[in-house]
């Protein structure tokens, strides 16, 4: 065997190592692009505060250090909140929630909508049929709505958002496996597996769920975009985790708490613009992954600029003909 | 002596690729055409034919650059480039592209686009437009009525047709026609060619023909220029390059072209033609020629007359080279 | 006539949409565990009471039995009651609706607008800082969470623009004219719209733009430039109106969120609208209110999808199935 596989018509470069390294695919991007590395730094740089959380809050995320809404001071550089806790700590506590509500439930839509993209994609047929029609249902109900409807009844604890988010967010991820399982499912090296015996789960796990797992990374990545902002607007209504402290609940605690009334502007921006911060950073990466993954890059024939004009190359002007003297033909 | 119609001279093309190197794709390429004239362009795929052509119109995308000049009745219209060569388009010089099944909008009717250059160019308006848009389609042998309907409801004859009646909008004087006929049938390929040979015998329309398909180029064409790697190998009537080629080049291409009678052996050119990024000092057919000696490697060939009208750039037609060999 | 089972399946469709979320609806808070009853707040009730309150709900029924009486309910336009007001819930979310829907339109709008205009100049000048730079504004604000921009805007402009209500409570009493009243109504619609505008306008103007990019590389824009049209004409006779089809997608798609910012916004501007119905029935835990309002909302996108599915038909001649 080779090392790198060899190159199937039509196939964007950066695909065809990853039949052998998903991850490098990945990489590869964050390396070229630098929206995606961006991206990436900022959740790197997020995911560590929130790892972190423990040793760099300045407090305890419950412990009342002066008067509600009170204002940025050299000990407080983000004031207080409604309770009196330091925003600092806060925010930096609330990475945490804010994140694994995040990850997790893109992670539960990644699988479930994983799971019957690559079905669908994959069998074909009746079951395609099926899936996709349940998954076009799906993806007309508004999402938040359908959120709200079942919080409101089964909300209120983490699991449960989690799950909540997870399940209503599939069916993209389903549709676009599907698209995709399809194409890479007539590739030249499935076909050859199938007609050496391997089984179906076999040729899944090994041949079409390395080729689809750079994209379902992007997607997953995008999925924990909204999922987060899925939280925020859960907190917002108060459906989440109420012994929790999360980004999502800091903006809602500064609402209900009338932060607007007092000026308190200290405990309504930041947990906003961390919110938006991450947000920013999934879609960064998602996107570049998508883009480099989903080329649908072509020459544009309008340009601003035009083409330009310039001098003739110092060659002898081949038009300079002449007689030949005697008729022999160059045959 | 009057002037032709249209006189290409020395016309380059390049190409901006990455990292400041550049892509060389027409050579210093010259020709003449006269009005009533059908002109064959031939080459294979990538020798530059297609630039060539848009090169006249100003068509070229913003990473290319161009030299030499573009005389339409004695007129550079090259000289100041887009700004001096945008008038003449559709009006003086159209062309029908490759594949004209993508010519057409798709959201748009057939009519609105034949008409749509009628208004620009002052050529006629509303009504009046929309009855000329109607004739042509009947030159080219579409009902009239069909100029209602949209792109996807014709046929790929049809719609080459429909783009043909397009080009005429403005009454032109020289139509470029890239692979016309290319991705259509043998029966319709016909129809087409017998449609453009009309069209330029009866309202003196000058035809320049680019394709890679030698028989088209012998049954519609008097004169034609052979292209290679950005280069003009050799150009001359029809019946000269195919019964007295002065090239290597001319005489394998149309060797290459099988027989419809099955006589004669089919000759394939062995080899690939060469990369274009970099100067090539010599005869760029050199590699892959099967009468090339000791200069053709290292010194450029220039065009040399050969016969009435015809001229080749190959070495083995200067007397002096040869013998010194 | 052209695409009559187009017409057809996209009905079909639309139908089976709302089916499936009927139901769901229905396995929502029937199959909760425990049932309306238990989450009511009634410290000192009888048994008695709850018992009755069971049968009058209809929750001493087997589970497909509810279903059933659920959907002859429906089709009878019965929601049943409010909790709170134990008025019927239709009533309590007729009026909160027509306020509701003037409010979004206008954010549309904002949104289409600021969408088109930046996707398009962003494709037309790509590749120079006004692309990115366009682009890169547009993904700030598609970042920010939608009740946090609206809490922004209200710092911004509590002076000059009114953050509350749908109208002066006392104009009554100048005895407005008709403009004067439209003004009002205007003025206090502008900010929850422009929150839901600047929030999903991003994304309309990435798909404008890639749609612009994907269709500038067409063969008929080479025709077009070839026939001597200007630049500006090619953009937006040729390019802009192809690009158009994946933007009426995109609409339909996004409608998901609008609804979403529609609550979140009139929460924030304390906008009387449905938004802002369900807010306080979420809090209350007024069921019947929560499930009616999803329902209903459900129901207006499925039929802004029907909408968009038939505009899009409309725009493309080429589909005819």
């Amino acid at each position: 065997m080779t090392t790198t596989a060899p190159q199937l018509a039509g196939e964007p470069a950066e695909l065809r190592d990853s039949r052998r390294r998903p991850l490098g695919v990945i990489w590869s991007v964050i390396r070229s692009q630098p929206q995606a590395a961006v991206g990436t730094a900022i959740l790197v740089l997020v995911v560590l505060v929130a790892f972190l959380a423990p040793v760099i809050a300045p407090y305890g995320e419950r412990e009342v250090v002066g008067q509600p809404f009170q204002s940025p001071s050299g000990s407080h550089w983000l004031g207080l909140d409604d309770g009196g806790v330091d925003m600092v700590t806060l925010l930096i506590w609330g990475a945490r929630v804010s994140l694994i509500v995040g990850f997790a439930a893109a992670l539960v839509a990644m699988l479930i909508g994983g799971a019957f993209g690559i079905l669908a994609g994959y069998f074909g047929g009746k079951l395609d049929i099926l899936l996709m029609r349940l998954t076009d249902y799906f993806l007309v109900i508004p999402d938040i709505a359908l959120m709200i409807a079942i919080g409101a009844i089964w909300g209120r604890s983490l699991r449960n958002i989690i799950l909540i988010i997870g399940i209503v967010y599939w069916p993209t991820t389903a549709r676009l496996l599907r698209a995709q399982v399809k194409s890479v499912r007539e590739r030249v090296y499935v076909k050859r597996a199938r007609s050496l015996g391997a089984s179906n789960s076999r040729i899944i796990f090994r041949h079409v769920l390395p080729q689809v797992a750079p994209l379902l990374v992007a997607n997953t990545v995008l999925t924990v975009a909204i999922a987060i902002f899925a939280e925020t607007a859960l907190a917002f209504l108060g459906l989440g985790d109420p012994s929790l402290i999360s980004w999502g609940k800091l903006i809602e605690n500064a609402f209900e708490g009338n932060a607007i009334s007092v000026d308190a502007w200290w405990a309504i921006v930041p947990p906003g613009v961390a919110v938006a911060v991450v947000i920013l950073g999934c879609t960064m990466l998602g996107q570049a992954l998508e883009n480099t993954l989903n080329p649908r890059l072509r020459v544009g024939h309008l340009s601003v600029r035009r083409f330009r004009l310039r001098s003739l190359p110092d060659t002898i002007d081949p038009r300079a003909a002449q007689a030949a003297p005697t008729a022999r033909s160059g045959r | 002596m009057s002037q032709p119609l249209l006189r290409v001279e020395n016309l380059h093309v390049w190409f901006d690729l990455k990292r400041g190197a550049e892509l060389h794709a027409v050579k210093g390429i010259s020709f003449d055409l006269e009005r009533g004239e059908k002109f064959g362009l031939v080459g294979e795929s990538g020798c530059g034919k297609t630039t060539s052509i848009l090169a006249l119109m100003g068509l070229l995308p913003s990473n290319a650059s161009v030299a030499g000049s573009v005389l339409l009745d004695g007129e550079d219209i090259l000289f100041k480039g887009e700004e001096s060569v945008s008038p003449h388009r559709w009006k003086d010089v159209a062309m029908i592209f490759q594949g004209a099944m993508n010519a057409f909008n798709p959201v748009k009717t057939v009519g609105d686009q034949i008409v749509e250059p009628m208004k620009l160019h002052g050529v006629a308006e509303g009504k009046q437009a929309r009855d000329r848009a109607g004739e042509l389609l009947e030159t080219v042998g579409i009902a009239a009525a069909r100029a209602d309907r949209y792109p996807h409801e014709f046929s790929g004859g049809m719609r080459q047709r429909a783009a043909i009646a397009m080009a005429l909008a403005c009454n032109p004087k020289v139509l470029l026609a890239d692979e016309p006929t290319t991705a259509l049938d043998v029966m319709v390929q016909a129809q087409i060619l017998e449609l453009l040979t009309g069209l330029a015998n009866d309202f003196g329309l000058a035809l320049v023909l680019v394709t890679h398909d030698l028989p088209v180029v012998a049954q519609v064409c008097g004169r034609a220029a052979v292209m290679y790697a950005g280069e003009l190998m050799e150009s001359g009537p029809t019946d000269a390059l195919y019964h007295d080629p002065h090239h290597p080049y001319t005489r394998l291409l149309f060797a290459a072209t099988p027989d419809l009678l099955g006589e004669g052996e089919v000759v394939s050119i062995p080899g690939a033609p060469p990369r274009l990024d970099h100067e090539i000092p010599g005869c760029p057919f050199a590699p892959r020629c099967d009468r090339t000696f000791s200069p053709c490697p290292t010194v450029k060939p220039r065009l040399l007359k050969v016969g009435d009208g015809q001229e080749a750039a190959c070495h083995l037609n200067d007397p002096a080279l040869v013998q010194a060999s | 006539m052209r695409g009559a089972d187009y017409v057809i399946k996209r009905t079909v469709f639309a139908l089976m949409t709302v089916f499936v979320a009927v139901t769901l609806n229905f396995i929502i808070f029937r199959a909760a565990p425990g049932d309306a009853t238990t989450a009511l707040r009634c410290r000192n009730c009888p048994i008695e009471f709850k018992e009755a309150l069971r049968k009058e709900l209809g929750l001493d029924k087997t589970k497909v039995q509810q279903y059933g009486i659920y959907l002859k309910e429906l089709a009878h336009g019965d929601l049943g009651r409010s909790f709170a007001s134990r008025q019927p819930v239709t009533d309590e979310l007729a009026a909160p609706i027509k306020n509701t829907i003037p409010m979004v339109l206008l954010g549309e709008v904002i949104a289409v607008f600021l969408g088109i205009l930046t996707g398009v100049v962003a494709a037309w000048r790509r590749g120079t800082l006004l692309d990115s730079g366009s682009l890169g504004v547009a993904l700030v604000f598609y970042s920010l969470p939608t009740q946090w921009l609206g809490l922004m805007l209200v710092i911004l402009f509590a002076g000059t623009l009114p953050i509350s209500g749908i109208g002066d409570p006392f104009i009554a009493f100048t005895d407005p004219t008709w403009w004067e009243t439209l003004k009002d109504r205007l003025t206090h619609m502008i900010l929850p719209s422009a929150t839901l505008g600047i929030v999903l306008y991003g994304s309309y103007a990435l798909i404008v733009r890639s749609a612009m990019l994907e269709t500038l590389g067409e063969d008929y824009i080479l025709t077009a430039r070839a026939k001597g049209l200007r630049n500006w004409t090619i953009v937006w006779r040729h390019a802009f109106r192809n690009a158009l089809l994946p933007v009426t997608t995109l609409m339909a798609i996004s409608l998901g969120y609008v609804v979403a910012g529609a609550i979140l916004v009139e929460a924030v501007f304390s906008y009387p609208g449905i938004g802002l119905e369900t807010y306080d029935a979420v809090f209350a835990k007024d069921y019947p209110i929560v499930q009616g309002s999803f329902l209903l909302l459900t129901l207006s996108v499925v039929l802004a999808n029907y909408i968009a599915d038939l505009l899009y038909f409309k725009l493309d001649p080429r589909i005819t199935t």
